[in-house]
């Protein structure tokens, strides 16, 4: 053994990552979820999407949540994105072995490995223009997608195709329920959100900005 | 007849000038051809210089596992007639390459059984007169269904994991640990096990793609092997000191 190797063994850190993995994940999938769900609201009006803002702001909710949402979003790409194969050699081996095998979960978690990344990219500005357009209000967010609807189809598409896979992978390696339903599950959940979050699109789309 | 083309994969680590490439049979096709079957007509009736393995052609020694149209396969368990147009044969990979579709799975498998040490664990001294210990049936029975793997390596070939990670043991080898894990026998401690397996080139290096399970000609159970040494290995983990 190396005397570097041997200062700095830590043998549960391996457990600790792949903890804090599981439950940033399934933490911002429930995030997500209700986030999509809150967004929603804007299919019974402009003023359920209005009161619904302003009370979570009124409760402090926004602010003691948002900031526990980045935290763990930043977490979650420690943990997770330390998997990421970034060397030449292994990216090859991956796409020849994905290509060969034809296996669906290894493409999904080909697919999971790209959308996480591009979500890394796009949640954080995203989350830049929402904060820095403080409040949310029905106008402000319709006048948003009007300008970058297809930003925000991108990222919703990204999203739900990460959130949805990704609680079916960890449910899978941890074994709690048996694959195949799983995998019915969590596509059953995924559409419903994914149907929910075109429908607001669509709403804030025909409401247009301010 | 009907004939079959096959695509296989032809290289000699000890010519390593001769760059890898695919080489065309064709043969003709009596029905209920295995790929087995099929590489042996092959090297006696078109190229005595293709090599392969196989022992037992009877899907238990694990010899002649190789890439078949993509997936990791038993030769001696897949009929051509089931594939369809043209068969292509690759070996399987991770393990070291012998040549052709041969590779050697021993050195690894050999590897796999020291570091997890795949023995039973016991300070008891072994009496060979005694009667043996009584085990309740459900007990044997999930012993046995883990010693089922005949350590074909389909599993390992078919891991991205293994793939990249040379020191990955995969489900193979975390198959293996949950064999002596539900032994009543081995009296090994949580942090004597979590040492084995509890890091990621056991329990954690598994990302949960499954294609070990998908692929286990055996049709071993592994994703809940995995997950049940992975929960194991988290109790352990958290519990020991």
């Amino acid at each position: 053994m190396l005397v570097q190797k041997i200062l700095t063994r830590n043998p549960k850190a391996e457990l600790y990552y792949d903890l804090v993995e599981l439950f940033t994940g399934i933490a911002l999938v429930g995030f997500l979820w209700t986030h999509m769900v809150f967004v929603a609201t804007i299919l019974l009006g402009s003023d359920l999407f209005n009161t619904l803002s302003k009370s979570l702001d009124d409760y402090y909710l926004s602010y003691v949540g948002i900031p526990i949402i980045v935290l763990i979003f930043l977490m979650h790409i420690l943990s997770a994105g330390r998997r990421l194969p970034t060397r030449y050699q292994e990216q090859k081996i991956i796409w020849r072995h994905a290509k060969m095998l034809k296996g669906t979960d290894t493409w999904v978690w080909v697919f999971q490995t790209i959308t996480g990344a591009a979500i890394f990219a796009l949640a954080s500005i995203h989350m830049f223009v929402v904060l820095t357009g403080w409040p949310i209000t029905a106008t402000t967010s319709a006048g948003r997608i009007e300008a970058f609807w297809w930003f925000y189809l991108v990222l919703l598409l990204l999203g739900e195709y990460h959130a949805g896979f990704g609680i079916y992978r960890q449910f899978v390696k941890w074994g709690w329920f048996p694959r195949k339903p799983l995998g019915y599950v969590s596509k059953v959940i995924t559409v419903i959100i994914l149907t929910l979050g075109l429908a607001a699109l669509w709403v804030f789309l025909q409401l247009g900005g301010a | 007849m009907s004939t079959r083309k096959f695509s296989i994969f032809r290289y000699n680590p000890n010519t390593p000038e001769v760059k890898p490439f695919m080489q065309e049979y064709t043969i003709e096709e009596p029905p209920g051809m295995t790929i087995f079957v099929a590489l042996n007509k092959i090297r006696e009736e078109l190229d005595p210089t293709l090599m392969f393995d196989f022992v037992c052609r009877a899907a238990i020694c694990g010899s002649c596992a190789m890439v078949i149209n993509g997936k990791p396969r038993l030769a001696c368990k897949t009929l051509t007639g089931d594939l369809k147009g043209t068969v292509t044969l690759m070996p399987l990979p991770v393990f070291k390459l012998i040549g052709d579709l041969s590779v050697d799975t021993g050195t690894w498998f050999r590897h796999l059984s020291v570091k997890t040490k795949s023995w039973i664990h016991s300070s008891k001294e072994f009496d060979p007169n005694a009667i043996e210990d009584r085990m309740d049936n459900e007990t044997a029975l999930e012993i046995y269904e883990a010693e089922r793997c005949i350590e074909c390596g389909c599993c390992i070939a078919g891991c991205v994991t293994a793939n990249i990670r040379e020191d990955f043991l995969g489900a193979a080898g975390i198959n293996r640990v949950a064999r002596f894990m539900v032994d009543p026998r081995d009296e090994r401690s949580k942090k004597e096990y979590f040492e084995v397996i509890g890091s990621d080139e056991g329990a954690f290096g598994c990302m949960g793609l499954m294609a070990c399970d998908d692929n286990c000609p055996m049709q071993l159970p592994l994703q809940m092997q995995l997950s049940f040494v992975r929960r194991k290995m988290v109790s352990f983990g958290l519990s020991a000191k």
